[in-house]
């Protein structure tokens, strides 16, 4: 409720920030002022004939501002025509749209509500009339109780019911299932009032929307019946009469059609505008889109320029990845990131073999574009992986480890953007290649496998299709020989039947062997890095272990090196060879799994540790880490953990701490990250 | 596949029969029907003798039977203006109106797909702006002033086009244009949308991570699943034509059964509306089916709740 009384204190600036909707907001307030002293502003100006001024051509004020428009055939000014008709178009449009409105929505809230019986009658009730075309349906009504406004204001009224009611229904069915309403129900709140309290604030401002678009369709039909001659009838005026008459002089007076016309479209057009920015201001997911620029594509970023930065680790510990020199050309320095990241690969961090890196990140930077500017999400990941290893990047939802997966694999939304950093696949840097060289590696270099498997496969297309497009992609098999490999391959992991089951599509198997058919999929052309999104977050706990189980045989079977992103403590525990932890956008420690947990460097990595329960701490308080991680638009400055660090002090809050090594294959970033070390 | 056209044309026959009965209603609970088919200035012998001749002094309910026997013939009575049975004048309009609604409904579908594509492509590009404005004004055009406004500008200023007839290619660009307007401004607005989408869901990361060529992720794996709510506007869309044929038809003059409606209207010729207004509705009950079955084709998901 809260969010609403905001909303209606930011709307009239949030308007005026609007010039599109600003001006069809003064459009609609002009017809409507027109329709309410037009006739004190005319007289009878729009009805008396006139025949010493026929057909007066418009745009000359000789004879006064009425005729600026000129006049037609009987000598009526069309401009002061215009203005009556203003009149008589809201007196039809106006009550229709809200007697539907009224009707529908109360209707559509009760279908809703109760569901049931009541639910599918309203609904067939309504595919019976929307079935039917409007406008037919006004010619037999009207064409059996003579044409008046009254009449078309009653079938426009129950033409459009049904559309309402179905927009009604669907919120309100929605809202059914939620559990205030369940509540409500508890405490022996009745139908009506529940519906009254809870419903109708909720489901109201989409109604609205739906009726300013409404609007349009009642005038456009109103205005052809007239047109038709079976709507408002002479001596009234309407928009629709004036251009069927006009369409008599089309030849000598263009001007009787052209300007009543005119009036319908910059008014229908107003109004749908209107609708459009209600609607985006009323949906907060809507404006965030909305906001957006454009901005430059990620394929198409400028390689960095630090060409002489050849495979392997850079040449000296204190290289910024970030935040100097030209990798920031095309977006200004995120003003959140407090310094740049002074990110030290682990590799240089004391790595035995940094030549063997398969994939190394090194100061990851990617920004989300929002309207109020960009927000740093990824802010200077650096990593690496060797092939044949599997590597955790741990972190809470949020923390930006997904960013990085996405990043790496050129995957990111178009408001996401990698700003800086390199990420080398076998020393090439992938994130500049163009997106044919990109697109290239994607399979054989680089491969992902995402977190819930029945949204990662196209539900329209069978899996054998889907499992058969990379060998016809990549290596130009015909349909038959990539159906063939595609079926060995769900072979492979284990799909039963893989011969007859690679015709069935998606939905028709079960969580566990979808997530092996995606499996399969980033496998196909045995990839040198596989990049695993959460694989097992949406599965239980014994098709988890099976999951991990093939993952770990196709690893060594393959020798891919596996980044294992996640957020389980015990998936890295058991299946990683080495962890990153992520916190805020960056790597906050690495090293070996069994090192790290076992003596961790960094204090929020012991603080995660610390809130597991575990057998010997048994009995005693579960400690957690107080406060809850970042808003990306607020990082704090310095070290971004030390608003929850035990350990903060003074240093924290001015420097933010690189990732530099404190023992063997081991980094953390933190400015006490010896002293963990050591203690 | 069966099960589903069955159940489907079931329930579709409801609003088909709701109209059938609402036509009989209308017809009968206004009064004398004798006023709604015969000229105002028929004597009250000519009222008793038609109402004789139609049954109309019979009892409600054998009416109803005799209707719901002649509409079953479709036997639809007299026309009072050319005195020829009302049902062979509607079916010698149809074929005019069904050529010009198949044109504008393929080249609105085509249309649309491919800028809807397109604007979805980059959501919030400049292309993207241009589109949905124009889309969104096309949409709110009223359909009469714009062929007003053709006939303005190409046939009466340019004379490059006809004002009305059938004959000839150049006769038909600006009917279809008309009647193109408001199903293309609508469709390329939902293309949009579903392609936006259905190009943010993950199954097209996937596809990209396989290294899938644009023009394969955008046709091959999104809009395969954005037709879905596409082909059910278009239906909608498509049921509107009919409201769009009566106005086009009437300003071209294009013999097709919107004119027919409108001049049957106009003279009060009620044998003639109904039988178009009937016809019109098992056209659309057929279209109804049509839709149904495409979409079963479509997503594979529908096939089989349908079976089930």
């Amino acid at each position: 409720m809260a969010q609403k009384d905001m909303s209606r204190f930011r709307w009239p600036a949030l308007l005026l920030q609007d010039r599109f909707a600003f001006a069809a907001a003064l459009v609609l307030v002009a017809v409507a002022v027109c329709a309410v002293l037009g006739p004190l502003l005319i007289g009878d100006l729009a009805t008396r004939q006139n025949l010493r001024d026929p057909g007066r051509e418009p745009f000359s004020l000789d004879h006064g501002w009425a005729f600026v428009l000129g006049s037609d055939s009987l000598g009526r000014p069309v401009a002061a025509r215009l203005i009556a008709a203003a009149g008589t178009t809201l007196s039809v449009a106006v009550p229709a749209v809200l007697c539907s409105l009224a009707v529908g929505s109360v209707w559509g809230m009760w279908a809703g509500y109760h569901g049931g019986w009541r639910e599918s009658v309203s609904l067939r009730v309504a595919d019976v009339i929307l079935s039917f075309p409007s406008l037919l349906l006004a010619v037999v009504v009207l064409y059996v109780f003579s044409p008046s406004a009254v009449g078309i204001v009653v079938v426009l009224a129950v033409a459009r019911i049904p559309v309402y009611l179905r927009t009604a229904r669907a919120e309100s069915a929605e809202l059914r299932s939620r559990l205030f309403i369940d509540a409500a129900r508890t405490f022996g709140t009745t139908g009506w009032a529940s519906i009254r309290r809870h419903v109708a604030p909720t489901v109201l401002p989409t109604l609205l929307t739906v009726a300013a678009l409404d609007f349009c369709f009642v005038m456009l039909t109103e205005s052809s019946l007239s047109f038709l001659g079976i709507g408002i009838q002479p001596p009234d005026v309407s928009w629709g009469l004036m251009v069927a008459q006009g369409r008599q002089e089309l030849q000598s007076a263009w001007w009787i059609a052209v300007f009543p016309g005119l009036a319908i479209v910059i008014t229908t057009v107003s109004a749908t505008v209107l609708a459009a920015w209600a609607r985006l201001s009323t949906d907060p997911g809507q404006r965030w889109r909305h906001g957006l620029r454009r901005g430059g594509s990620r394929l198409r970023r400028p390689r960095p320029a630090r060409g002489d930065v050849g495979p392997g680790p850079s040449p000296t510990a204190e290289s910024a990845p970030t935040g100097e020199g030209p990798d920031l050309t095309e977006t200004p320095p995120p003003p959140l990131a407090v310094s740049p990241a002074h990110a030290v690969s682990p590799a240089q961090a004391g790595a035995p073999v940094a030549g063997a890196d398969t994939l190394a990140v090194d100061g990851l930077a990617v920004d989300i574009r929002t309207p109020a500017g960009p927000v740093p999400v990824v802010r200077g990941v650096s990593f690496a992986v060797r092939s044949g290893e599997t590597l955790a990047l741990l972190g809470e939802s949020g923390c930006g480890k997904s960013m990085t997966a996405h990043a790496v694999a050129g995957l990111l939304d178009p408001a996401a953007e990698v700003v800086g950093g390199q990420a080398r696949l076998d020393g090439e840097d992938v994130l500049a290649l163009g997106p044919r060289a990109r697109r290239r590696l994607a399979g054989p270099g680089l491969s992902i496998v995402f977190q819930d498997a029945l949204s990662a496969l196209n539900p329209v297309l069978t899996v054998g299709t889907q499992l058969a497009e990379p060998f016809r992609i990549h290596e130009g098999l015909s349909r038959r020989a990539a159906r063939a490999r595609a079926i060995e391959l769900m072979e492979r992991v284990g799909i039963p039947e893989a011969s007859s089951r690679a015709g069935a599509y998606p939905h028709q198997f079960s969580g566990g062997m979808r997530q092996r058919l995606l499996i399969a999929m980033a496998v196909a052309l045995r990839p040198k890095v596989l990049l695993a999104d959460e694989p097992t977050t949406a599965l239980d706990v014994t098709v988890q272990a099976q999951i991990m189980d093939l993952l770990a045989e196709l690893r060594s079977e393959q020798r891919m090196a596996l980044v294992l992103i996640t957020h389980d403590l015990g998936l890295v525990a058991e299946h990683a060879d080495r962890v990153a932890v992520m916190y805020a956008g960056t790597v906050v420690e690495t090293g070996p799994v069994t090192e790290v947990f076992g003596r961790p460097n960094h204090p929020y990595t012991r603080g995660l540790l610390e809130s597991v329960p575990a057998e010997q701490h048994k009995g005693s308080r579960l400690d957690s880490i107080p406060g809850s991680p970042p808003d990306p638009r607020s990082v704090p400055t310095g070290c971004a953990f030390r608003t929850r660090c035990p350990m903060a002090r003074e240093v924290c809050a001015g420097h933010r701490p690189t990732l530099a090594g404190t023992g063997a294959d081991r980094a953390a970033a933190c400015h006490f990250g010896k002293e963990l070390a050591d203690a | 596949m069966v099960t589903m056209l069955r159940r489907r044309a079931v329930s579709s026959v409801i609003p088909l029969l709701v109209v059938v009965l609402g036509v009989f209603f209308l017809a009968r609970l206004t009064g004398d029907p004798a006023n709604l088919y015969l000229p105002l200035s028929a004597t009250p012998e000519m009222r008793a003798e038609f109402a004789a001749r139609n049954g109309f002094d019979q009892p409600l309910i054998t009416q109803f039977g005799d209707y719901l026997a002649q509409v079953a013939h479709l036997d639809f009575g007299e026309s009072l203006r050319t005195a020829q049975p009302a049902g062979e004048a509607v079916l010698r309009a149809f074929p005019a109106t069904l050529q010009l609604a198949g044109w504008t409904m393929l080249l609105a579908i085509v249309g649309a797909v491919v800028i809807g594509s397109l604007a979805a492509y980059r959501p919030n590009s400049v292309t993207d702006r241009v589109a949905s404005f124009l889309s969104s004004t096309a949409a709110s055009v009223p359909d009469f002033w714009f062929a007003i406004m053709g006939v303005l500008v190409f046939a009466v200023t340019l004379g490059w086009l006809p004002t009305s007839g059938t004959s000839g290619a150049a006769a038909w660009v600006l009917p279809v244009a008309t009647l193109l307007i408001r199903p293309f401004g609508v469709l390329v607005q939902v293309v949009r949308g579903a392609m936006v989408s259905a190009l943010s869901a993950p199954y097209v990361k996937v596809a990209r991570a396989k290294g899938a060529r644009e023009s394969r992720v955008v046709f091959g794996h999104a809009l395969r699943n954005a037709a879905a709510p596409a082909l059910t506007v278009a239906g909608d869309l498509a049921v509107g034509l009919v409201n769009g044929a009566v106005v086009v038809e009437t300003i071209f003059g294009w013999p097709g059964i919107g004119k027919l409606m409108i001049d049957s209207v106009l003279q009060r010729d009620f044998a003639v509306l109904q039988a178009a207004v009937l016809l019109t509705a098992l056209v659309i009950f057929a279209l109804n089916i049509l839709v149904d079955v495409c979409h079963a084709l479509l997503d594979p998901r529908v096939r089989q709740r349908a079976a089930a």
